[in-house]
């Protein structure tokens, strides 16, 4: 059963038509490749998804339910944790702090006084343990705004995965990466692959056809082309256009 | 606060000094030349910076119109000693319960907005409170202020202490500072005061964690002009009397300024440090001359342009150069891992 | 139903002070996104180097004093509207080069300068003229009143509300017809743009600073013979002009104009009703407004909210 379902998505800003109609849809435990040129509305419709923009028409089912024009809140809660292509991390908290307040425990006790977040461990050994599977156990103590490019990226998605979200939303997840950064990403992602449902946008062909199950490929407010890497490979629309030359 | 952890202990050994060292204070204050009552003063107003903190330094939200909490909170303390009960702990809850509504009341129309907006409307908002004020002469007096009221008696059950003169006034509200530092050093160092935190450094982020920041900036909205309202409240008493002027824009600018110029952004005491030297600039340099705005706006000036981290911020620097230049011979010898 | 005419009439007036009053701080917020809070001061100091200048006792050597003062009071006015904005303006350029500092960081810094800044210029006013209220003379031929409809009108009022639409017109004519205007525009929305369409955006901030001070203290110079001088004149007609932005939506000419006007109007109706709390009108439609458009009236997607 399809976790994730947009059926007719259209957005406008203005006058301007950003998405035309989106349908789409992902099934659990499946990672699914957002590609397109840029400004083909692959962001906009991540931030439709995550609930920062407002579908003009059109729905999105989570798991069965509609959560079109719900709060970016509320679909987090529902289970969908996204990551930010322009990295945005606490930057004046330490790694651990930043994966802490992502935390369920945490959101629990969102509103609580009495007790100092600091040394209290049913927060600190879970974030260690998110840390640790992104490889960054080292780094708890170390302030967001000290660490490498990489770390920082590794940082955003363990934040995403701190939510224990059912689906994890990537919006360019190497941009900016070097191939030695990329390649460790692959390995991380290509480690949650099976445990939960992933939606990637990624200009990164080499990236994308080595872990997608699926791919769909957004251009001009629509989705042109869908199917596995190895289809893709072969589909008219996506030679003609290059998109899917690994020059 | 940009510190980079919280902190767990409820107590910590820089409130035990401050509060040793200001028990002092009426000891010697008359002999360095400062009029005892300064005392009183700087601790009222710690206690407000301290709560307008809690929305500029800890939340990020810019409010340019808490002077009408503190305002509303000294009518209040008034009006309930003169309609409802002449009750300290009575008149101190309608203080602060005023603060906390008046601020219920703005934060629905802007906690859902930020920076320029939401300075903006702030403004407006203290304007709107301030004219008010004004123009009700049959509740508050209109600009010849709220007179005649008492500085009532503390009373604990057991015991009852009178504080009519500055001495005992001063040592009852060093008491009460101490109180709401600790509970506001606990709070900022809560979780729902690192989410204030998180909210400042990024609310798109916070927000996609599944908080909704808008009741969390509402609540503290509440929570910060509650807290100035009690301050308020505690200054009509010390003051005998409420004007409207606390409420006007300059002078809700001034505790942004005090905040400011004493660090808030960077550390909790911030607000305190700032409270400190321009209360008694405004003493020592207003004794000197009558131009003392004329200086001590050029040296906020001066401050925002090259120490925009206030006095705490400077001093942070200062212990980390110092630290650093201990731990540099080691630094070199040991590989670094990140 | 006629009763009210004179109301309407006077809020009208009023309306189009406060757009003036408004305008030079609506260019400043709408290109580079700082709330100038030393506006109420710029505009103080104009109207009190017009007094400089109209006045009886003229900053000047006895014997040149002597000399000018033989000038026309007319001439004295005429050349004070230009004078004392361009000695603002150069205040204002000062400001602007400090400000320079905190581009880049938190727009609080940029806004607590300016506070500083409305603090020390307070300050000075109250210094070198003192605390007391101070009258600006105006020419014979446009003080007085005129009888219409049984009512004595004041004539400055009119000639001060013309001198605003006269500005607010010129200003928009600046704005859509000249390339400056265009850059203006652009860089209200998009700095990158105005960097690509090879524009020096520092001059252009310089000049848009310098523009929105002029303007300041030409409105203090036309308000002033109305409202009256005194150091803190500035914040008693500031705050409106703060409301004005928000209610017109920051980044919009039209919107700051008919903002002012509905302003305007409302203070000048309600006035005939409960004058005590006229003034309190203007807040409520402020939060009539802004409780059902966020962004005001006309307002565009600030980068600030970001």
């Amino acid at each position: 059963m399809a976790l994730v379902e947009a059926e007719g998505v259209h957005v406008r800003f203005g006058d301007r038509v950003v998405l035309e109609e989106i349908n789409l849809s992902v099934n659990e435990g499946e990672l699914h490749g957002i590609m397109g040129p840029n400004g083909a509305g692959k962001t906009t419709f991540f931030n439709t998804l995550t609930g920062r923009v407002k579908p003009n028409r059109g729905r999105i089912r989570l798991n069965g339910e509609d959560v079109a024009g719900l709060s970016p809140h509320a679909i987090a809660r529902k289970g969908l944790a996204r990551s930010f292509q322009i990295m945005t991390l606490f930057n004046d908290f330490t790694a651990q702090e930043n994966v802490m307040v992502a935390l369920p425990a945490y959101r629990a006790r969102g509103f609580d006084v009495r007790r100092a977040v600091a040394g209290d461990a049913s927060f600190s050994d879970e974030a260690n343990e998110v840390l640790a599977s992104v490889g960054l156990a080292g780094k708890a103590g170390i302030s967001a705004k000290l660490l490498s490019y990489g770390e920082r990226r590794a940082l955003e998605i363990a934040v995403a995965l701190a939510q224990r979200p059912r689906v994890l939303c990537l919006d360019e997840p190497t941009s900016g990466l070097g191939t030695d950064g990329t390649l460790r990403l692959a390995e991380l992602i290509g480690s949650l692959k099976g445990k939960l449902t992933i939606v990637a946008v990624e200009h990164d062909m080499r990236f994308l056809f080595s872990l997608a199950d699926r791919i769909s490929v957004i251009h001009w407010g629509q989705v042109v082309a869908r199917g596995t890497p190895r289809e893709l490979q072969e589909n008219a629309w996506v030679k003609r256009s290059n998109l899917g030359s690994f020059g | 606060m940009t510190g980079t952890s919280s902190d767990a202990r409820l107590i910590t050994p820089t409130m035990i000094a401050a509060w040793l060292v200001l028990a002092t204070v009426p000891l010697w204050i008359s002999k360095v030349g400062l009029y005892p009552y300064i005392g009183v003063e700087i601790l009222i107003w710690s206690i407000y910076a301290l709560a307008f903190n809690l929305v500029l330094g800890v939340s990020g939200l810019p409010s340019f119109g808490h002077g009408a909490f503190f305002g509303i909170g000294a009518y209040a303390f008034g009006l309930t000693q003169f309609n409802v009960a002449a009750n300290l702990w009575v008149c101190l809850i309608g203080a602060t319960l005023a603060g906390a509504v008046a601020g219920l009341l703005v934060g629905l129309f802007i906690a859902h907005r930020r920076g320029i907006y939401f300075a903006l409307l702030t403004i407006a908002f203290g304007q709107i409170f301030w004219t008010i004020s004004v123009k009700s002469h049959s509740i508050t007096g209109g600009e010849d202020g709220l007179l005649n009221i008492v500085r009532l008696p503390v009373n604990l059950g057991v015991v009852a202490f009178d504080i009519s003169d500055n001495d005992s006034l001063y040592y009852f509200v060093l008491a009460v500072f101490a109180v709401v530092a600790v509970v506001l050093w606990r709070l900022v160092n809560s979780p729902y005061g690192r989410l204030l935190s998180a909210i400042r450094q990024s609310e798109v982020r916070t927000a996609h964690l599944g908080y909704n920041v808008w009741l969390y900036k509402l609540s503290i909205i509440v929570i910060s002009a509650g807290f100035s309202g009690f301050a308020g409240g505690l200054f009509a008493m010390a003051q005998r009397s409420a004007f409207p002027d606390v409420m006007n824009l300059a002078q809700s600018g001034l505790v942004v300024m005090m905040t400011l110029v004493g660090g808030g952004l960077v550390s909790f005491w911030g607000p305190v440090i700032g409270v400190i030297v321009f209360l008694t600039a405004r003493d020592v340099i207003g004794a000197m001359t009558n131009a003392w705005m004329l200086y001590f706006g050029t040296m906020f000036v001066l401050l925002v342009l090259f120490r925009p981290d206030g006095i705490a911020g400077a001093f942070k620097l200062l212990v980390e150069r110092w630290k650093a230049r201990g731990a540099t011979p080691s630094l070199s010898s040991a590989p670094r891992s990140g | 139903m006629f009763d009210l005419l004179p109301h309407l009439l006077n809020g009208l007036v009023l309306g189009l002070l406060l757009a003036l009053i408004a305008l030079g701080f609506m260019l400043i917020v709408g290109l580079m996104e700082q709330i100038n809070l030393a506006h109420g001061s710029l505009f103080a100091l104009g109207a009190y180097l017009a007094l400089a200048l109209t006045g009886p006792n003229p900053p000047l050597p006895s014997d040149l004093a002597a000399l000018w003062l033989q000038v026309p009071l007319g001439w004295r006015y005429g050349i004070a509207l230009i004078v004392a904005p361009c000695l603002a303006g150069i205040v204002g350029i000062a400001v602007e080069f400090c400000m320079r500092r905190t581009y880049g960081s938190d727009p609080l810094y940029g806004l607590l300068l300016t506070f500083g800044v409305a603090l020390v210029l307070e300050e000075v006013l109250r210094l070198t003229w003192g605390t007391r209220d101070h009258v600006l003379p105006i020419p014979q031929s446009m003080s007085g009143g005129f009888i219409f409809g049984d009512l004595i009108w004041s004539t400055y009022r009119f000639y001060a509300a013309g001198m605003a639409a006269v500005v607010i017109g010129l200003v928009w004519l600046f704005i859509e017809k000249t390339p400056y205007g265009a850059m203006i525009k652009a860089g209200a929305h998009d700095s990158e743009m105005v960097r690509a369409l090879g524009v020096n955006l520092s001059k252009l901030r310089l000049g848009v600073f310098m523009l929105g001070t002029m303007l300041a203290a030409f409105a203090g110079i036309v308000v002033a013979p109305i409202w009256g001088i005194r150091p803190h004149m500035g914040v008693d007609a500031v705050v409106p002009a703060f409301l004005i932005i928000v209610l017109g939506g920051v980044g919009s000419f039209w919107g700051a104009v008919i903002a002012s006007l509905l302003v305007g109007l409302a203070v000048g109706v309600s006035g005939a009703y409960a004058s005590e709390w006229s003034l309190l009108s203007m807040y409520l439609l402020l939060v009539a407004v802004v409780s059902f458009r966020a962004r005001g009236l006309f307002g565009k997607k600030s980068m600030l909210e970001v």
